[in-house]
C-alpha cells in the first residue's frame, strides 16, 4: 500500500505539470515585428518572477492585496502586443497559428466576439483541468492594426478575479454563474 | 736575518693588555646587540597579528558587500518584476474591457467614464 502510495506521488507531481505546462501555448517569435510596432509589449513572467513580484506588492494596500490573491496560484503570465501604424500589415498566419492551438478538448471558449463597430475579434479561452478546475486563460485580441495575445497558466479562480474587478483597471466582469466551471455536488 | 725577522715578528705578535676601556667597550656592543635582536622579534609578530586582522576586515567586508550588491540587484528585479505584472493586469483588462464593450454596445459614455477612473494608470489611445 505504501509502495503504491509513493507510486502515485510519483506521478502525480509530473502529470501536474505536465497539465500545468499544457495550459502554457507556444507563443511565435515576435522579434520582427518588434521593428515594425509603434509600439510592443513582451511580458514573460514565470513562476519565480511571479513569487518575486508578488513579494514586492504592499500588504497595507487593499488593492493590493487582492492582486496578490488572484496572483496566489498562478504559474506564469505571458503578454505579446504590438500596436502598429495604420500603413503596416501584420503577419495574420502567426495569429491563427495560436487560435489553432485553442481546440477543446484542452481548450474552451469562454467568450468569442466579434466587432465590425470595432474592427475588433476578441476570444477569451480557459484550460479546465480533469477536475474542472480552470488551470490556464488565453485572451486573443485583433484589431486590424494591432494584435494582443495574455497566456495565463495556474489556478485561475474567477471569484477571485471577480473580486479585483474595479481595482488596478480590471473592469467589472459580467460573468454569471452559468458560466463558470461546473463544481460537483456533495 | 732570519732570527732578526723572527725577532721582529714575535715582537709584533706579542701579547698586550688592551686595557679596562676595551672591556667596557665589548661588552657594551655586546648589550647593543642582544637589545636589538630582542626588539626586532615583538615588531615581526605585531605586524603578523595587523596583517591578519586586516585580511579578516578585508573578507568582512567584500562579503558584506557582495551581499548588500546581492539584495539591491534582487530588489531591482523584483521592482521590475511586479512593474510587470501590473502592465500585464493593464493589458489583460483592456482587452477584458474591449471584449465587454463588444458585448454591451449600449454601453453609455457615463460608464466608460466610470471604468476609467478606476484605472489608476490609464494608456490614453491604447
Amino acid at each position: 500500500m505504501r509502495f503504491l502510495t509513493r507510486c502515485l506521488i510519483f506521478l502525480w507531481v509530473p502529470l501536474a505539470a505536465f497539465a500545468q505546462s499544457a495550459a502554457l501555448i507556444k507563443l511565435p517569435n515576435f522579434d520582427g515585428l518588434a521593428d515594425h510596432a509603434s509600439e510592443s509589449i513582451n511580458i514573460t513572467l514565470d513562476e519565480p518572477l511571479l513569487r518575486m513580484a508578488t513579494r514586492f506588492l504592499s500588504s497595507e494596500d487593499a488593492d493590493s492585496v487582492e492582486a496578490k490573491k488572484v496572483l496566489d496560484g498562478l504559474r506564469g503570465i505571458y503578454v505579446r502586443s504590438y500596436t502598429f501604424d495604420k500603413t503596416y500589415e501584420y503577419p495574420r498566419a502567426s495569429i491563427e497559428a495560436i487560435r489553432k492551438q485553442l481546440a477543446p478538448p484542452q481548450w474552451n471558449p469562454l467568450m468569442e466576439v466579434k466587432s465590425s463597430k470595432e474592427q475588433a475579434n476578441v476570444g477569451i479561452y480557459i484550460s479546465l483541468d480533469t477536475a474542472g478546475k480552470a488551470n490556464g486563460l488565453v485572451i486573443l485580441s485583433t484589431e486590424p492594426h494591432e494584435f494582443t495575445v495574455v497566456n495565463i497558466v495556474g489556478a485561475i479562480d474567477l471569484d477571485k478575479l471577480k473580486n479585483i474587478e474595479g481595482k488596478l483597471g480590471i473592469p467589472e466582469l459580467d460573468i454569471d454563474d452559468k458560466k463558470k466551471p461546473e463544481r460537483p455536488k456533495k | 736575518m732570519n732570527s732578526n725577522f723572527e725577532q721582529r715578528l714575535k715582537a709584533a705578535l706579542r701579547p698586550v693588555d688592551p686595557g679596562d676601556d676595551f672591556t667596557v667597550s665589548v661588552m657594551n656592543a655586546v648589550k647593543r646587540e642582544q637589545l636589538g635582536s630582542q626588539s626586532t622579534a615583538p615588531s615581526s609578530r605585531r605586524f603578523t597579528q595587523w596583517a591578519s586582522a586586516a585580511l579578516a576586515a578585508c573578507l568582512v567586508a567584500a562579503i558584506t558587500v557582495t551581499v548588500q550588491v546581492h539584495k539591491a540587484r534582487e530588489r531591482e528585479a523584483g521592482l521590475r518584476a511586479r512593474e510587470q505584472v501590473l502592465e500585464a493586469l493593464q493589458v489583460t483588462s483592456e482587452k477584458l474591457n474591449l471584449a465587454y464593450r463588444v458585448v454591451h454596445p449600449q454601453t453609455d459614455t457615463s460608464d466608460e467614464r466610470k471604468l476609467r477612473q478606476r484605472r489608476p494608470n490609464d494608456r490614453g489611445g491604447a
